[in-house]
């Protein structure tokens, strides 16, 4: 028997491809398994392996293997792919954003959205087991007709991010030129996340509470058009302090945390959220709003406004989880404790003992 | 509760932290800290930038580039076999299958080319949305400059401190010209009344007529009262009565006299008095010192504060009579301008009185121009209307 995992495009410190790989050693124990991708980035291989060469693998039982599909976006040929396929499928739910938020600055990847919970709904007939995230996610796959779903907590390794020496030339910035608080949003710059609604809190924090505060928003920015319009809002708005940083290295990413001093996200719609849990691993109160799998993810442990609650709601809350210590400490311990749900080690365990039920 | 939560540690009431924050929301929303559309001007000006600005219409493209993705999609199955002809679909499947390998090789080759043809594109497009690789990049640079110095204006106007040194220079300006129009002198008014407007008992004498209208008008407030002449008249016919006047020294001598009087502007303290609760009001040589505006309030405002039948009574000199410009007028340089006794007539009918007019103070005999011996010239008596007209008017205005 072999249990092999499906990506559709696999990156270099991408939660997915992280946590494929991370799954594949450990099956690898047991019986052969390999990761294969549509996409893949060059740094990436030999560890993952092109999915056209996936055919080529000898199987003399084909129809009892398994093959583990992680699910995220739209992409026709993957889709054809597993149809045709004689192994069992087994789909891990990673979430598919919404494709309304997308159209006006992307079309063509709001179609790939669209059509990704299309396969995706398709794939049920021919999945054995789904896997999700968040209870969340099992009640979107369960909308979408699967069955056998299960929640399976994320392989999360924030040890591995803790253990990271912080790049030094990051440190060093935010030592020279970074004097006041830092309120920090990690995750891709995308509509659904409202990144804008964020600078817009921002903006009535420095101009009306907290002159000194600093917002950093880092993560990938994959529509240049969003993101074009984000840093005109930030200019126009005259905000010198808000810093928009683009990708960055896991290094960088670790310096940010140990700085922060307010972890705020204003997204809309989130699988499971894993900025949440990497926040409490740093000792970084968290602000949010109750949309989606947030509440779920952070439980008691985050300062979560209402959905209807405007950018002014979030500034005054921005301030209070700024100064008030009591309320901090006792953010930053709930989190801790919240954050032992998702062990890793508990969460690889849960994960193959799914998958051995197959076996 | 799970296992590793502490049992002494309070739940957070979350819902109650939340509440209180959109109550301070509400607080500074009303207190005026924040502009009141505040929320929905951010939001309308994110929604301007992102579909005006950011998004030219490129959305066509977009969508055409998506579109040939999702052919790319080349498959041997995809390619018709069916046909029209007998066996004809039998047969195409037959020669599809003999041929697959190289179909498939052709669609390989295909495709490859496809994606480079799709990567350019895409290439293209982003070089066409993004104007900065096409646009002068110091025309750019010029925007973005403005773009931020307009924010910066509409984020701090009052703290610019260009703002406050306009500011500041155009109070100097306006200081200087009120310190044109100022009048100190170092001599008292005491002893300029005087010199020069006679003595307390020609006033008394002069006056007393004027003071008997006031009978059965209580109370009376006398505005510019000055040393206090008038208060005496009334005072002498048990007319109740007090005093406004600006300058203190005059003032202390009413009091001393033992009259009602008190410092201040004789306007504004006449607007403090409840309506109706006057019977008459005296300026006697004032209204020659206010301002045309000053005037016209003068008469609605009195028209207020007496009540009905009271009388406002105002002397001052008759620009009528040249004798006046001659010998009286220009002596007090407070004057600021003669009034018109047909002007001040229309101003206090217009605000509702029924007016009088006493002509007063003839010049003296020994001056108005005589015709020869035994001649009846009337070019004489025209000069002397003209000339020598009475010095002085008195405006008696009844509150209808």
């Amino acid at each position: 028997m072999e249990i092999h995992q499906v990506v559709v495009g696999a990156g270099p410190g991408d939660a997915i491809t992280n946590a494929a790989l991370d799954l594949r050693d450990i099956l690898r124990q047991a019986c052969p398994s390999e990761v294969y991708a549509r996409f893949y980035d060059q740094r990436l291989h030999g560890d993952v392996l092109p999915l056209k060469d996936f055919a080529r693998r000898p199987a003399a039982h084909p129809e009892e293997n398994i093959i583990l599909f992680h699910a995220s976006i739209g992409e026709p040929e993957v889709f054809n792919f597993l149809q045709e396929r004689p192994e069992r499928i087994v789909v891990f739910h990673h979430n598919i954003s919404p494709a309304a938020p997308f159209v006006p600055y992307d079309p063509a990847f709001a179609g790939r959205l669209d059509g990704g919970r299309r396969e995706l709904a398709a794939l049920s007939r021919r999945a054995v087991m789904a896997l999700a995230a968040s209870e969340f996610n099992a009640e979107d796959l369960r909308s979408l007709g699967y069955r056998n779903v299960r929640v399976s907590p994320l392989l999360l390794d924030v040890d591995r991010l803790q253990a990271l020496e912080p790049n030094a030339l990051t440190v060093n910035h935010f030592e020279q030129m970074v004097k006041g608080p830092v309120v920090l949003f990690v995750g891709q710059l995308l509509p659904h996340k409202r990144p804008d609604f964020l600078l817009q809190a921002y903006h009535a924090l420095t101009t009306y509470l907290d002159p000194e505060a600093h917002l950093i928003l880092v993560g990938s920015p994959r529509l240049p058009r969003y993101t074009a319009a984000l840093e005109l809002l930030v200019r126009e708005l005259h905000l010198p302090r808000a810093w928009i940083t683009g990708r960055v290295g896991d290094d960088e990413l670790v310096a940010f945390y140990r700085r922060a001093d307010l972890f705020v996200t204003a997204s809309e719609h989130e699988g499971f959220c894993a900025p949440l849990l990497e926040a409490m691993a740093f000792d970084v109160p968290v602000l949010a709003r109750s949309f989606a799998a947030i509440p779920e993810t952070v439980q008691d442990a985050a300062l979560l406004l209402a959905p209807d609650d405007g950018p002014l709601v979030m500034a005054e809350a921005m301030r209070l989880a700024l100064e008030d210590d009591a309320l901090r400490a006792g953010l930053v311990r709930r989190g801790r404790r919240r954050l032992a749900h998702f062990a890793p080690d508990a969460a690889r365990a849960a994960l193959v003992s799914h998958l051995m039920e197959l076996v | 509760m799970d296992a590793t939560e502490q049992p002494d540690e309070p739940t957070p009431d979350i819902d109650a932290l939340v509440d209180r924050l959109r109550a301070k929301v509400d607080e500074r929303r009303q207190a005026g800290i924040y502009p009141p559309e505040l929320e929905e001007e951010m939001a309308a000006h994110f929604r301007r930038i992102t579909s005006h600005r950011i998004l030219p219409n490129l959305d066509d493209l977009q969508e055409a580039l998506g579109d040939l993705q999702r052919r790319l999609d080349f498959r041997p199955e995809r390619t018709p076999i069916e046909s029209r002809l007998p066996a004809g679909a039998a047969m195409h499947k037959t020669l599809a299958k003999l041929q697959a390998r190289q179909i498939a090789g052709a669609l390989e080759q295909v495709r490859d080319f496809g994606e480079g043809v799709l990567q350019l594109l895409t290439l293209i497009t982003a070089a066409i949305e993004n104007p900065n690789s096409h646009v002068h990049t110091d025309l750019v640079g010029q925007m973005d400059a403005t773009v931020e110095r307009v924010s910066g204006y509409e984020r701090a106007p009052a703290s610019s401190a260009e703002a406050v040194s306009d500011l500041r220079r155009r109070v100097e300006e306006l200081e200087a010209l009120e310190r044109g129009r100022r009048f100190e002198p170092w001599f008292g008014n005491r002893a300029f009344a005087d010199e020069f407007r006679g003595s307390r008992d020609e006033l008394l004498e002069r006056y007393a007529d004027l003071a008997d209208h006031f009978l059965e008008r209580a109370p009376v407030l006398d505005i510019g009262c000055g040393r206090g002449e008038f208060l005496q008249l009334l005072a002498d016919r048990a007319i109740e009565a007090r005093g406004v006047e600006l300058d203190p020294d005059l003032v202390d001598e009413c009091v001393r006299r033992g009259f009602k009087a008190e410092t201040g502007d004789g306007l504004e303290v006449l607007k403090s008095v409840p309506d109706g609760s006057l019977g008459g009001i005296v300026l006697s040589q004032v209204i020659e010192h206010l301002t045309p505006q000053q005037v016209v309030d003068l008469a609605v405002i009195a028209r207020d504060k007496l009540r009905p039948g009271g009388l406002v009574m105002c002397d001052t000199p008759n620009p009528q009579s040249l004798y006046v410009y001659a010998h009286s007028f220009f002596l007090d340089p407070t004057h600021s301008q003669p009034v018109h006794p047909a002007y001040l007539t229309f101003v206090f009918k217009e605000a509702g009185f029924a007016v009088q007019i006493d002509w007063r103070s003839p010049p003296p005999e020994g001056d108005v121009l005589r015709p020869g011996e035994g001649a009846d010239d009337p070019n004489v008596s025209r000069l002397n209307q003209l000339l020598f007209a009475p010095q002085e008017y008195a405006l008696l205005a009844y509150r209808g």
